[in-house]
C-alpha cells in the first residue's frame, strides 16, 4: 500500500516535470514601448550669480526660481565616511566634500563652462597674471558672529597653507621654480595674491578654502600634529566655526553625517532671502554600491549615481516612478591599460622588469599590436552595458581640452600581427607567440580585486592578447598590494588602472606624465633616479607640461596639451581604453536641479529645495 | 575564600595563554610580505613625523621577536597605534564595541530561550520523527552561506517595505523620543538578528539535545526510573540539572563570540559594528587595527572560559568541593 | 563498523535522498568535461549575461519535434539604456547527443571531443544562461563545483593526520609535553576563527598560480581547525592509555609513536568520521565566504563561492536569477552533508559533542 503511494507520487512529479520541459515555440509578441522618458544631454542653466549689497552686506544673489524653505535632501557616501572634517588635512574625496560643504572657497568653477566665479570673495582682477587683487565680501560672518576678512584670508595661505600644515598638495601645486606665493593683506577686505610668473593654474588653487583665524591660530602654534588632530570627526558638532551653506550636526561612526542649515549664509534669492532652502543634508554611510542601490530602492536615500548595467531597470521604471534620470555624459575617469618601460634595477642588483620583457614593452610596435588588439566596442557593451565611450586620449572626454582630432581606431588583429612581424616576433605551430631571440611572449596582468568592472575587463583583455599568442598571467590582486607594486615595488608588467582626472585643468595630471611625477606609472622613478635617462618622448612631455603652465591663454595651452595627447597616443605607455556615461537618478520632488556634465547634479546645494507637490 | 584562591589561580594561568596567542597573532600578520605601514606611507595626510613614531613604536627596523616586545610593551600600557588613517585605535574600537554588543547580546538571548527547549524536546522524543523533523530543520539554516542569505534578507525588505536596508539607526534618529528610538533601533536589528539567529540555532540545539541524551543514559536516572518517578518527573527535576553545567561551559564559549561574532553579517547589513570594522582593517591589512581586535577576541575567550568556570563552581557542590 | 553506517544510513530517508543527491553531483562534477557543452573559460562576447537557452520540443506549427533551440541575437535600446536579448528565430539548432563538439582533455590527459550535449558550431547552448564575460554559467558550475566540493576534502586530508598525531603524542605522553602542547594549541583556539582565516588568506602572495592559490587555501582552512580536534583526540587518548591492550603492547618493547599509531588512535576511528563528515559542510561555506571577499579562488578560474560573487549584484539577484544558481547548489550540497553527518554521528556516537 505504502508503496503505491511512493510510485504514484513519483509519477505525478515526472509527469509535471516533463510538462515544464515541453515548451511550444511561440514567437514572443513583440512589446510595445513603454512611455520612455529621453535623457537631454543640453543643459540648460539660470543665469550666473549676482553680488548684491544690501545694508552695507555684500551677498551673492542666486538667480534659479524662488524655491520654498525646509525639506531634507539624503545623499549617500561610499565607503568608511570621512576621516576629517579639517578642510587643510583631508585627503580623501569623502572628507574633502564634507568639509567643503562647512567651508567655503573664495572662488567656484561655473557648472556651465568651468570658468571661476567668485563666491567666498566678491571678485579679483590681475593684469599681469603675476599678481592678483581679491576682494572680500563686506559684511558676512563666521557661524559664531566674528566677521570674514582679510586677515582670515592671509592667515590661512601664510600659517596654514604655505607653512606646510595639513595636506601639503596645494603649496606644492604653488611653487613656481622653487618660490612661493605671497599672500597681503592691503585693507580688511583686500588681499592681495603674487607669484613671480605667471602660472595659469594659480588661479583655481587660489580658490582655496578659508579658516577662521581667530578659531585656528592657537592650533596652528601647537603645530603639525595638534593640528592633524583638529576638527576631526570626534570633535563635537558645536565646536565647528564654519562659512559654508550648511553646518556639522551630528556624525555617527559608520552610519551618517547630519548637516543644518546655516542661518547666516551669504547668498540670497532673488526675493532677497537667505539661502540655502534645505533645513538638513545627510549622507549616509555605506559601506558598497550593492547597499547603496539597495538604500535608493528602500527610498532612503533620495540621489544615486549609477553605472553600466545598473541603470537599465531605473530607467524601464522611471516613467511611473519618484526620480528622474540624468546623463551627465562621459565621466572624468578613465580606465586604462598600463605597461611597465621601467629599464632600472632595484637596490639589490635585481632588475624591476626582466631584461626580455623590457625589451618587448620598450617596442613602439608591440604596444600598438597590444592597443588594436583590444576588443573595445565589447568592453563598452558587455561591461559597462553600453553607457560608455571607447576612450583613446589621456584627456577624459568631457575635459576642455580634449584633443578632437584623435579619433581612434576598431579592433584590427590584422594590424596587431603585422606590427609584430614586423619587430621580429613570430607565431610558432601551436600559434604561440615568440621574439626574435625565441623568447616566448609571456608576461602579468594585475588589477585590483573586488571590483567586478575591472576584474571583467582583465578577462576580455587577457583573452584579446591571447589571440595574439602571447601569454597573459592574469591576476586580480589586492588594491593595497598593486599600489604598493606601482609606487614602491615596481615588479610588474601590465596593470588595469582607473584614475580621476580634472576636466578643466590637465595640470593636475602633471604627477603622471610628468617624468619625475609620484604617479609615472609606466616609467616610474625612485627619488634618487630622479630624471635620469629619459626615453625622447618622456623629455617632449616633460617640456611641454613645464611650458604649458606658464602660458596664461587658452588656446596656446590647448595647443601644447592637444600635443601632449597625441604623444601618449603615438607612444602608447598607457592604453585608455574605457570612459563611463555617468548617470544619476534623483527624485523629482527636488526642484532647481540643473546638471552638469562638470559639476555634476547637487552642486547648487544652496538652490536646491523640496516640493512635495 | 577558596573560591577566590581559585580565581586568582585561574587568572594568572591566562597570561602565559595570552601572551601565546599575541605572540601568534603577531608572528602570522607579519609574514605578510606587504610592510604594514606601506598604506600610511602612501597617504600623503600622514605627516613625516606619524610614520616615524609608528615606526619606533613597532621598531620596524629591527627583528622580529624585538619589534614584538616592542608591540607587546605598548600594549600593555594601553597605547594601541593608530590606524593606517592616522585616527587612534582604542577611539575606533570604542566606537563599534556598544553596537556589537548590543546586536550578539540580542542574538544569544534568543536563540538561547529558542535553541535550549528545542534542544531538550528533541532528546526527550529521542529517535522519534520529531526528533529529525527539527535536525532537518535546523540544518537548513545551518546550510544557507550567511552572506547570501543576509543579501536575500535585505532585498527582502526593500522589495516588502517593511524593514529598513540595513543600519543601525535612522537618519532622524537623534530626534525621537525614547520609545520612538527603542523601536528605531528593534526595527534595524530584526533581519541581522533573524539571520544569525537562523545560523546559531542548530548548532545549540543539537548540543543541549546531545547533553541532555547524555544525561538521560546515566546511572542515576536509570535508577530514578527505577524508582517509579514519572517521565517527566525524572526529565525536569534530575536530568535537566544535570544537563545544565556543559550548557554554563558553552554559554562562557559565547561569551567570547560576542565581540568578534558576525563580520560577514554585519558586513552585508553594514552594521556598524566590530565584526565590519575587523573585516576590513584585515581587507586593507591595518596591523595595529588587527592586533588590537584579535586581542580584544582572545581576551574575551578567556574571561569567558574563567566565567564559565566560575559559574560551574558556585553551581556544583561536587565541583567545588575539588577547587 | 562501515556496514553500520551503511545501514543506518538507508534506514533513514532523509539520509538516503542526501547520499542520492550528492552522488549525484560528484558523478557530474566527475564527468564535467564530457557534461558540459563548452570549457570553463569558453567565451562569447556576443553574450554577455545572456538568458539561459530556451529548448522547443513542440515547434512553431505545434508539431512534436526533436529538441532544438535559436541563438540570442543582441541589440541595445540607446533610449533605455539596456541590452536587448532577442531569439533569432531564422535558424534552428537541433540539440546533438554525443556529438562531436570542442575538443579537450579529459581530467587533463585523455584527448577527447565528444560532448554529452552540444549544438551545431555556430549555435549556443547555454543552459543556464552567460555571466559578464559571456561564458557558459552551467559549464563553469560543474568546473567550479570541482573545486568547492573537493577543497573540504582535501582541507581534511591536512587536518586529520596533523590533529590525530599532535592530540595523540600530547594524550599519550602527558605531563610536561602535554601541558606545552596544549597551550599552544588553546592559544591557536582562542583566536577568533574567521579573522584568522581571512588574515591568512590575505597574506598570500599575490604571484600565484591557481594551482598554489588552491593548496595553500586548503592549508589555510586546515590550520585553521585543527586545534580543536586535536583537543578533542588529546582527551579521548587520556582515557584510552591506560586500558590493558597498551599496557601490553608497551610490554611487548614497541616504541611509543607505533604504539600511538597503531593501538591508541584506531580507536578514535568512530569520533574522526563523525568529525569528518560534519566539518566538509563547514569547508565548503568557507570557501565561499572566503570568495565573497574575493580572498579566495581567483577568475578566471571558477568556484561555487567565486561565482556567487557575481550574483551578489542586487540587480542581477532580480533580473539575472541563473546567476544565482551557485548559492542553490552550495545550500543542497552542505544540506545533504549535513543530514548525512546527522545521522552517522547518530549512529557511531549518539552521545557526541560534536556541533
Amino acid at each position: 500500500m505504502k508503496q503505491k503511494i511512493y510510485i504514484i507520487f513519483i509519477i505525478i512529479f515526472l509527469i509535471f516535470f516533463l510538462k515544464a520541459c515541453i515548451k511550444r515555440d511561440v514567437p514572443e509578441e513583440e512589446k510595445i514601448k513603454q512611455n520612455v522618458v529621453r535623457s537631454e544631454t543640453n543643459f540648460t542653466f539660470p543665469s550666473e550669480q549676482k553680488n548684491v549689497t544690501l545694508n552695507g552686506v555684500d551677498y551673492l544673489q542666486s538667480q534659479a526660481s524662488i524655491g520654498k524653505f525646509g525639506g531634507e535632501l539624503i545623499e549617500s557616501t561610499i565607503g568608511e565616511g570621512p576621516k576629517t572634517f579639517n578642510p587643510f588635512t583631508s585627503k580623501d574625496a569623502t572628507s574633502s566634500s564634507m568639509s567643503g560643504l562647512m567651508f567655503d572657497s573664495l572662488f567656484t568653477t561655473s557648472p556651465k563652462d568651468g570658468q571661476i566665479v567668485p563666491k567666498l570673495a566678491k571678485s579679483y582682477k590681475t593684469k599681469d597674471g603675476k599678481t592678483y587683487i581679491v576682494n572680500l565680501r563686506h559684511g558676512i560672518k563666521w557661524s559664531d558672529g566674528k566677521p570674514i576678512t582679510a586677515d582670515d584670508v592671509v592667515f590661512t595661505w601664510n600659517e596654514i597653507i604655505l607653512a606646510g600644515l595639513g595636506n601639503t598638495s596645494t603649496r606644492d601645486a604653488v611653487m613656481i621654480d622653487g618660490k612661493l606665493p605671497k599672500v597681503e593683506k592691503i585693507d580688511d577686505y583686500t588681499v592681495k595674491f603674487s607669484i613671480i610668473k605667471p602660472f595659469s593654474p594659480f588661479l583655481r588653487l587660489m580658490a582655496s578654502q578659508i579658516a577662521p583665524k581667530h578659531i585656528f591660530e592657537p592650533i596652528t602654534k601647537q603645530g603639525a600634529k595638534a593640528f592633524d588632530m583638529f576638527y576631526s570627526t570626534n570633535t563635537p558638532p558645536e565646536k565647528f566655526v564654519t562659512s559654508g551653506a550648511f553646518r556639522l550636526k551630528e556624525y555617527k561612526a559608520a552610519q551618517r553625517v547630519v548637516f543644518e542649515r546655516n542661518p547666516n549664509y551669504y547668498i540670497i534669492n532673488t526675493e532677497n532671502k537667505q539661502l540655502p532652502y534645505l533645513n538638513k543634508l545627510v549622507y549616509l554611510i555605506v559601506g558598497d554600491l550593492n547597499n547603496e542601490i539597495l538604500k535608493f530602492e528602500g527610498h532612503e536615500i533620495d540621489v544615486i549615481s549609477l553605472r553600466g548595467s545598473n541603470v537599465a531597470p531605473y530607467k524601464l521604471k522611471e516613467a511611473n516612478s519618484d526620480y528622474k534620470i540624468y546623463n551627465l555624459g562621459p565621466d572624468t575617469g578613465t580606465m586604462f591599460l598600463a605597461i611597465n618601460l621601467n629599464t632600472r634595477k632595484n637596490s639589490d642588483g635585481e632588475y624591476y622588469v626582466n631584461p626580455e620583457k623590457q625589451f618587448w614593452f620598450r617596442d613602439k610596435n608591440f604596444r600598438t599590436a597590444i592597443d588594436y588588439a583590444l576588443d573595445r566596442k565589447n568592453m563598452v557593451q558587455n561591461i559597462a552595458n553600453g553607457l560608455a565611450k571607447p576612450l583613446f586620449t589621456a584627456e577624459s572626454l568631457n575635459s576642455i581640452f580634449l584633443n578632437k582630432n584623435i579619433k581612434g581606431h576598431e579592433r584590427n588583429l590584422l594590424k596587431s600581427k603585422e606590427l609584430l612581424q614586423k619587430s621580429g616576433f613570430r607565431l610558432n605551430s601551436n600559434k604561440n607567440l615568440y621574439d626574435k631571440f625565441g623568447e616566448r611572449v609571456e608576461f602579468d596582468l594585475y588589477t585590483n580585486a573586488g571590483n567586478t568592472e575591472r576584474e571583467a575587463i582583465g578577462v576580455m583583455v587577457k583573452q584579446d592578447l591571447e589571440d595574439l599568442g602571447m601569454r597573459v598571467n592574469y591576476k586580480p590582486i589586492e588594491f593595497n598590494t598593486l599600489v604598493n607594486k606601482m609606487t614602491t615595488t615596481f615588479d610588474w608588467d601590465m596593470i588595469i588602472m582607473g584614475l580621476t582626472g580634472s576636466p578643466l585643468e590637465p595640470h593636475d595630471g602633471k604627477n603622471v606624465w610628468h617624468s619625475d611625477g609620484s604617479l609615472h606609472l609606466f616609467n616610474q622613478r625612485t627619488e634618487i633616479s630622479k630624471i635620469d635617462n629619459r626615453l625622447p618622448f618622456e623629455k617632449k612631455l616633460d617640456e611641454i607640461f613645464d611650458s604649458a603652465a606658464l602660458k596664461t591663454n587658452f588656446s596656446e595651452r590647448k595647443k601644447l596639451y592637444d600635443e601632449y595627447q597625441k604623444i601618449i597616443y603615438d607612444e602608447k605607455p598607457i592604453i585608455y581604453l574605457y570612459s563611463p556615461i555617468r548617470i544619476v537618478a534623483l527624485r523629482k520632488k527636488f526642484k532647481n536641479i540643473y546638471p552638469s556634465q562638470l559639476s555634476g547634479i547637487t552642486y547648487n546645494i544652496e538652490e536646491i529645495y523640496e516640493d512635495n507637490n | 575564600m577558596q573560591i577566590l584562591f581559585y580565581i586568582s589561580k585561574r587568572v594568572l594561568q591566562t597570561i602565559p595563554l595570552l601572551i601565546l596567542v599575541s605572540m601568534i597573532s603577531f608572528f602570522i600578520i607579519r609574514l605578510s610580505p606587504v610592510d604594514p605601514l606601506a598604506e600610511l606611507k602612501l597617504n600623503p595626510s600622514i605627516s613625516k613625523e606619524t610614520l616615524k613614531l609608528e615606526q619606533q613604536r613597532m621598531g620596524l627596523d629591527k627583528p622580529l621577536p624585538i619589534q614584538y616586545l616592542l608591540w607587546a610593551k605598548s600594549f600593555i600600557k594601553g597605547d594601541l597605534g593608530v590606524t593606517t588613517t592616522g585616527e587612534k585605535v582604542s577611539v575606533k574600537l570604542a566606537e563599534r564595541i556598544p553596537n556589537t554588543l548590543l546586536l550578539t547580546i540580542v542574538v544569544i538571548f534568543l536563540t538561547w530561550s529558542v535553541g535550549v527547549p528545542l534542544g531538550v524536546l528533541a532528546a526527550v522524543k529521542w529517535k522519534t520523527p520529531f526528533d529529525r523533523f527539527l535536525t532537518v530543520i535546523t540544518s537548513i539554516g545551518m546550510a544557507i552561506p550567511s552572506f547570501f542569505f543576509a543579501i536575500l534578507m535585505l532585498i527582502f525588505a526593500v522589495k516588502s517595505g517593511w524593514f529598513p536596508v540595513g543600519g543601525l539607526t535612522s537618519y532622524n534618529y537623534d530626534e525621537m523620543n525614547f520609545i520612538q528610538k527603542f523601536f528605531d533601533i528593534a526595527h534595524h536589528l530584526f533581519l541581522p538578528v533573524t539571520v544569525l539567529f537562523t545560523l546559531s540555532l542548530a548548532g545549540l540545539q543539537r548540543q543541549m539535545r546531545a547533553n541532555l541524551l547524555d544525561v538521560l543514559d546515566s546511572d542515576y536516572v536509570k535508577f530514578a526510573r527505577a524508582k517509579g518517578l514519572s517521565e517527566n518527573k525524572v526529565i525536569f527535576k534530575h536530568a535537566l540539572r544535570n544537563a545544565v553545567n556543559p550548557m554554563i561551559t558553552l554559554l562562557g564559549f559565547e561569551f567570547s563570540s560576542l565581540l568578534s561574532g558576525a563580520a560577514l553579517t554585519e558586513f552585508v547589513f553594514q552594521y556598524p559594528g566590530l565584526g565590519r570594522l575587523i573585516l576590513e582593517a584585515v581587507l586593507k591589512s591595518d596591523i595595529n587595527l588587527v592586533m588590537a581586535s584579535l586581542m580584544i577576541g582572545a581576551i574575551m575567550l578567556v574571561l569567558g572560559n574563567l566565567i564559565a568556570d566560575i559559574l560551574l563552581i558556585l553551581t556544583d557542590p561536587r565541583i567545588r568541593a575539588k577547587a | 563498523m562501515i556496514k553500520d553506517i551503511l545501514n543506518g544510513i538507508f534506514k533513514d530517508k532523509f539520509a538516503v535522498i542526501a547520499l542520492l543527491v550528492l552522488c549525484f553531483i560528484y558523478f557530474c562534477l566527475f564527468f564535467a568535461e564530457f557534461i558540459a557543452p563548452y570549457s570553463m573559460n569558453y567565451t562569447d562576447r556576443e553574450l554577455s549575461y545572456v538568458p539561459p537557452s530556451p529548448i522547443f520540443l513542440i515547434d512553431e506549427n505545434g508539431k512534436f519535434s526533436r529538441p532544438y533551440t535559436y541563438n540570442y541575437k543582441r541589440t541595445y535600446d540607446a533610449d533605455l539604456m539596456q541590452t536587448v536579448f532577442k531569439l533569432d528565430r531564422s535558424k534552428k539548432y537541433y540539440i546533438k547527443f554525443l556529438s562531436r563538439g570542442e575538443e579537450y582533455l579529459y581530467l587533463g590527459f585523455i584527448p577527447m571531443d565528444r560532448h554529452l550535449i552540444t549544438v551545431e558550431n555556430s549555435g549556443r547552448l547555454y543552459l543556464l544562461g552567460g555571466d559578464i564575460n559571456g561564458r557558459d554559467v552551467f559549464s563553469r558550475l560543474l568546473f567550479g563545483g570541482r573545486i568547492s566540493m573537493t577543497i573540504g576534502f582535501l582541507a581534511l586530508f591536512v587536518l586529520f593526520p596533523i590533529g590525530l598525531l599532535y592530540g595523540g603524542i600530547s594524550g599519550y605522553f602527558g605531563g610536561v609535553t602535554d601541558m606545552i602542547m596544549m597551550r599552544f594549541a588553546e592559544a591557536v583556539m582562542s583566536i577568533p576563527s574567521f579573522y584568522l582565516l581571512i588574515i591568512l588568506a590575505a597574506i598570500l602572495p599575490s604571484n600565484m598560480t591557481s594551482t598554489q592559490r588552491l593548496t595553500l587555501i586548503v592549508v589555510i582552512l586546515a590550520l585553521i581547525g585543527w586545534a580543536g580536534f586535536a583537543r578533542v583526540v588529546r582527551g579521548m587518548v587520556l582515557s584510552i592509555k591506560n586500558q590493558d591492550f597498551v599496557k601490553s603492547a608497551k610490554m611487548a618493547g614497541a616504541s611509543d609513536l607505533r604504539i600511538i599509531i597503531k593501538e591508541v588512535l584506531p580507536q578514535t576511528a568512530s569520533y574522526v568520521i563523525v568529525a569528518m563528515t560534519l566539518s566538509v559542510p563547514g569547508y565548503i561555506l568557507s570557501e565561499s565566504g572566503l570568495s565573497f571577499l574575493g580572498l579566495g579562488i581567483q577568475q578566471p578560474d571558477a568556484s561555487w563561492g567565486n561565482m556567487l560573487k557575481e550574483a551578489q549584484e542586487y540587480i542581477n539577484i532580480l533580473y539575472r536569477p541563473w546567476l544565482l544558481t551557485p548559492g542553490f547548489l552550495i545550500f543542497i550540497a552542505v544540506l545533504s552533508f549535513n543530514l548525512i553527518g546527522d545521522t552517522i554521528r547518530d549512529i557511531l556516537d549518539p552521545k557526541s559533542r560534536i556541533r
